[in-house]
């Protein structure tokens, strides 16, 4: 980074996604101006009528790779890029239609589509970076604003972006939000995923369903332990890890272990867990870990 | 066992319906008030607006992991335990202003933050928290440097205690000699009764308040209600966790397989140290303009447990979940006690509470087990002087390449206390826009210069060495403890360096050849990848010339060599050290290189008579404030930026050559 040239040309890019990360560019309203006297944006559709197939000296991609054509697309998108970023959760997790990769790809095609014959579509639902070198994430569902801010700064600068793989816990606990899982209110993806969306739905009372994806070392099988030590059933806890970065691991894994698996009934059937966990004075959950395949 | 701590100071009545007027006297100056209140299913501390905002008739009830409120038979104001917030919020807040910077051209400048610390009076403070606040005050406060935020908003706040009625699960004061008790700290402390509050001043801020409040003389029936029901409190919670020697019994547990049991419970989410009311590890966040011309430094709350806080360029110091814990407990419990002279831990029991999966620190120390001693203290950290702690311009004169990827700065105009360091010493030197980066000097060039030699390891490092002649940047320092070099004085000397090593050290060796009689044999052992990444090879060859210095230099072949040695090109210069036929007996040794690369240079250096009480080295860690104020660079009872980065070596204990640490 930092070696860019002056004015460097930006692409913004979309494959199998709803289009709300590139409009977090849009709404930068504050910095759009600015950020035009800065960087060229020479590809973007949902701004612009003029086109451009490449070169870019930055690339941002939105969505998952789902169609035999975007496999295709992505490949050469690489080549005509010098950094490529990844945004939002489809891009660098493969997003809520990665949810498919569980299930029989012909059935869910017949299932949404009435002629399902006319629909060209892979398999699987995979994020960005099992198919190309991607140099930068930006993470979430959508991105957020200040971190895209924050990366065209450091790119413009010559810096290293502030983008800290800590846990959503650490801006919580900033803002004075009470943890809504020890406080009863609810079950929180909180301490596995990567912080970056300024812990916004602990402050509006509900848990982090992890959108923004699991970060290092994500203890999900701690924490899995502990739901279940508190009463919860095993796939309801799986069906918190079935979310928007559920193909990323370790959620990935677990949401089979756990018999969550997207399509098939089982578990209580509840859309989370909701209800306040008893206290229990002296719980322990050591010993609880669960041997793969148990 | 009953005891009347009330009997130092007289103890007054204060009916309940009179809370306000106290409330209302604090507020005279525009001062606000921070209290508990309840908000999101729990008593947290917030602004308050009188007594109405008071958690009337609310309890807890708490656990591993777990907490919920409860409702109460009585209107009883603060008869619950602590809840998630510590008053350090509002002390050391978790997003403050710190600094302004500006570049314009080649020009920098550094500036004071915007900020006004708001007048605060703290309702409701418990005996574990007043000892919480001393903690801070001593780590913020106590030291040559100190957080002058912190300082403004600490000194004015007016503290009202609060005894405890009651006590969680998960309290520990009692062990950690925090409490229940309120024993001092405060200007006021409130028992509360059923009729109302039994009041005694810990201060003349309190005593002045008392003598505006409708207050009559305890009775002896009141001061002794409230006698007992603290006494209550203190035989309610026991002592669950017996403290004798923890310190010592945690230092010789290194080692123990409990750190990776407990590794696969934690979730390294930081909770704990978030919560707790004395951990003040920071960072420095900058947020500026999209040209990087204007930024404003803020102080943000961190973590030991976040990935990348030990982080330098080329690797993690703490990269497993194990080492954060330990770390984390380690400084708590122990090491806490050599570098601040308490415990950093006061027994709230909030991060057993609010620890997502309940572990309970209490459980794993006891786990952790019998003492062994721990390795000697220093006798005292070198006197070092103390420099400005604002960033000072100050211009680029000269640029020279060394390597590849190295050059060396020269800086010049520097006032006598910027100018006037000791060899081993480094500056903070800092872009706008940009994390400082910690350089050693690598040669003082009298009366007012300096030469940085940088290696490009990241963006920070290699904005700094794409300046030019005539740019400026921002520096503080010199700190840190340097080369003891009149400790070698009479002896012989043993220099061992490699690569970029050599920078730190070249002031040591400038000053034993600007007094050579002064000292003995001076044998100087320098190693590189290849003879191209060796630093000043000019001075290599001058240096070879002499014949009062033994220099012997070690790199692997490949490459063309210039630098005339007693050796030449082969093997390392650990095995140089071994093959050596000087005696070291009366010899001082100063290494400076990768851990790994030291800690065989020491096994070598004792194989010639060189005790580690006579070998100095150098350490790295991730550096952030320099001062030793933010936590980065702790290594077990160190900070390596205020207690090093030059260390005896038989001072680090088996913390020296240690992973995770």
């Amino acid at each position: 980074m930092g070696a860019l040239g002056p004015k460097p040309r930006i692409g913004v890019i979309k494959m199998a996604s709803c289009d709300g990360c590139q409009l977090t560019l849009l709404d930068l309203e504050d910095e759009l101006l600015e950020l035009t006297e800065r960087f060229q944006i020479v590809e973007f559709a949902e701004a612009s009528s003029s086109r451009s197939t490449g070169p870019f000296d930055i690339c941002l991609v939105e969505g998952s790779i789902s169609t035999p054509e975007q496999a295709e697309q992505i490949q050469e998108l690489r080549r005509q890029s010098k950094l490529l970023v990844t945004i939002g959760a489809c891009a660098t997790a493969g997003g809520i239609q990665a949810l498919r990769n569980w299930q029989d790809h012909d059935e869910v095609r017949a299932a949404v589509y009435a002629h399902p014959e006319f629909i060209e579509s892979l398999a699987t639902a995979t994020p960005i970076r099992d198919h190309v070198a991607v140099d930068a994430e930006l993470r979430g569902c959508p991105i957020d604003a200040g971190q895209l801010v924050e990366l065209l700064t450091a790119l413009n600068i010559g810096r290293r972006p502030w983008l800290p793989d800590e846990a959503v816990c650490m801006e919580c606990k900033r803002r004075g939000t009470v943890c809504v899982m020890v406080s009863g209110r609810g079950a929180c993806l909180g301490p596995l995923t990567q912080t970056g969306c300024t812990a916004l739905c602990p402050a509006y009372d509900r848990g982090c369903f992890a959108c923004f994806g699991p970060r290092e070392n994500a203890n999900a099988a701690s924490l899995t332990c502990w739901l279940v030590g508190g009463g919860a059933a095993p796939a309801d806890v799986g069906r918190l890890f079935a979310g928007f970065t559920a193909y990323a691991e370790p959620f990935r894994s677990l949401v089979t272990e756990l018999g969550a698996t997207p399509g098939a009934t089982n578990g209580t059937g509840s859309a989370g867990i909701v209800g306040a966990p008893s206290i229990r004075s002296g719980a322990r959950i050591a010993g609880c870990m669960r041997e793969p395949g148990d | 066992m009953l005891s009347l701590h009330a009997a130092s100071s007289p103890a007054f009545f204060l009916a309940r319906a009179d809370l306000g007027r106290l409330l209302d006297l604090l507020r005279e100056d525009g001062r606000r008030l921070i209290g508990p209140t309840v908000r999101d299913d729990a008593i947290v501390c917030d602004e308050i607006r009188g007594v109405a905002d008071l958690p009337a008739g609310r309890g807890d009830r708490q656990a591993p992991g777990r907490y919920a409120l409860t409702e109460r038979a009585d209107e009883r104001l603060f008869d619950f335990v602590v809840g998630p917030t510590s008053w350090k919020r509002f002390t050391y807040p978790p997003r403050v202003p710190i600094g302004r910077a500006r570049r314009e051209g080649g020009a920098v400048s550094f500036g004071p933050p915007e900020t006004d610390a708001p007048l605060l009076a703290f309702i409701g403070v418990r005996a574990c928290e007043l000892a919480a606040l001393g903690v801070q005050d001593r780590v913020l406060l106590g030291g040559p440097y100190t957080d002058e935020d912190y300082r403004a908003r600490r000194q004015t706040a007016i503290v009202v205690a609060v005894q405890c009625a009651t006590a969680a699960p998960t309290c520990f004061c009692t062990s950690m000699d925090s409490g229940p008790e309120v024993r001092g700290g405060h200007d006021l402390a409130l028992t509360e009764l059923d009729a109302g509050f039994i009041l005694e001043s810990g201060s003349p801020t309190g005593t002045a308040l008392l003598e505006r409040l409708p207050v009559t003389a305890a009775t002896v029936d009141q001061a002794v209600a409230a006698a007992q029901q603290t006494a209550a409190v203190r035989a309610r919670i026991g002592d669950p966790l017996p403290t004798a020697g923890l310190h010592d019994r945690l230092l010789a547990k290194l080692d123990s397989p409990r750190w990776a049991e407990v590794a696969e419970r934690c979730l390294s989410c930081a909770n704990c140290t978030l919560v707790c009311p004395t951990c003040f590890c920071s960072s420095i966040e900058r947020v500026g303009d999209l040209d990087g011309r204007d930024a404003e430094s803020r102080r943000i709350w961190d973590s030991c447990f976040n990935p990348g806080f030990a982080k330098v360029a080329g690797g993690n110091f703490r990269a497993r979940v194990q080492d954060r814990y330990r770390q984390w407990l380690t400084h708590k419990f122990a090491t806490w006690w050599d570098q601040f002279g308490s415990s950093g831990c006061v027994g709230c029991g909030r991060c057993i509470t609010w620890c997502p999966v309940g572990i309970d620190v209490r459980e794993e120390l006891l786990a952790i087990a019998p003492a062994v001693p721990a390795p000697p203290l220093p006798a005292a950290v070198e006197d070092v002087p103390v420099v400005p702690q604002e960033y000072v311009p100050t211009r680029v004169v000269d640029k020279r390449q060394e390597t590849g990827d190295t050059w060396t700065l020269t800086l010049a105009g520097l006032d006598d206390v910027h100018a006037a360091g000791r060899p081993g010493q480094f500056l903070m030197v800092a872009l706008p826009a940009f994390p400082p980066a910690a350089i050693s000097v690598s040669r003082y060039l009298p009366p007012d210069g300096v030469c940085l030699t940088i290696r490009s390891a990241g963006p920070a490092t290699t904005a700094l060495v794409g300046l030019e002649p005539g740019a400026e940047v921002g520096i503080r320092g010199p700190v840190g403890v340097g080369w003891p070099v009149d400790v070698a004085a009479g002896r012989d000397i043993v220099v061992v360096t490699g690569g970029s090593g050599l920078a730190p050290l070249r002031p040591l060796i400038d000053a034993v050849l600007a007094d050579r009689a002064r000292f003995g044999e001076f044998h100087l052992y320098y190693g590189a990848r290849t003879a191209a990444d060796m630093l000043f090879r000019d001075e290599l060859e001058a240096w070879a010339a002499r014949d009062d210095l033994d220099l012997v230099c070690r790199w692997l072949p490949g490459r063309g060599a210039s630098v005339t040695t007693s050796g030449g090109a082969a093997r390392s210069t650990v095995s140089a050290i071994h093959q050596a036929t000087w005696d070291g007996s009366n010899a001082v040794a100063f290494v400076c290189g990768p851990e790994r690369m030291m800690e065989a240079t020491a096994t070598a250096l004792a194989g010639k008579a060189i005790t580690p009480d006579r070998v100095y080295v150098t350490m790295e860690r991730h550096m952030e404030c320099g001062i030793g104020l933010c936590g980065h660079c702790q290594m077990g009872r160190f900070f390596v930026c205020k207690d090093g980065p030059v260390f005896q070596l038989s001072h680090l204990g088996d913390t020296f050559g240690r992973e995770g640490i």
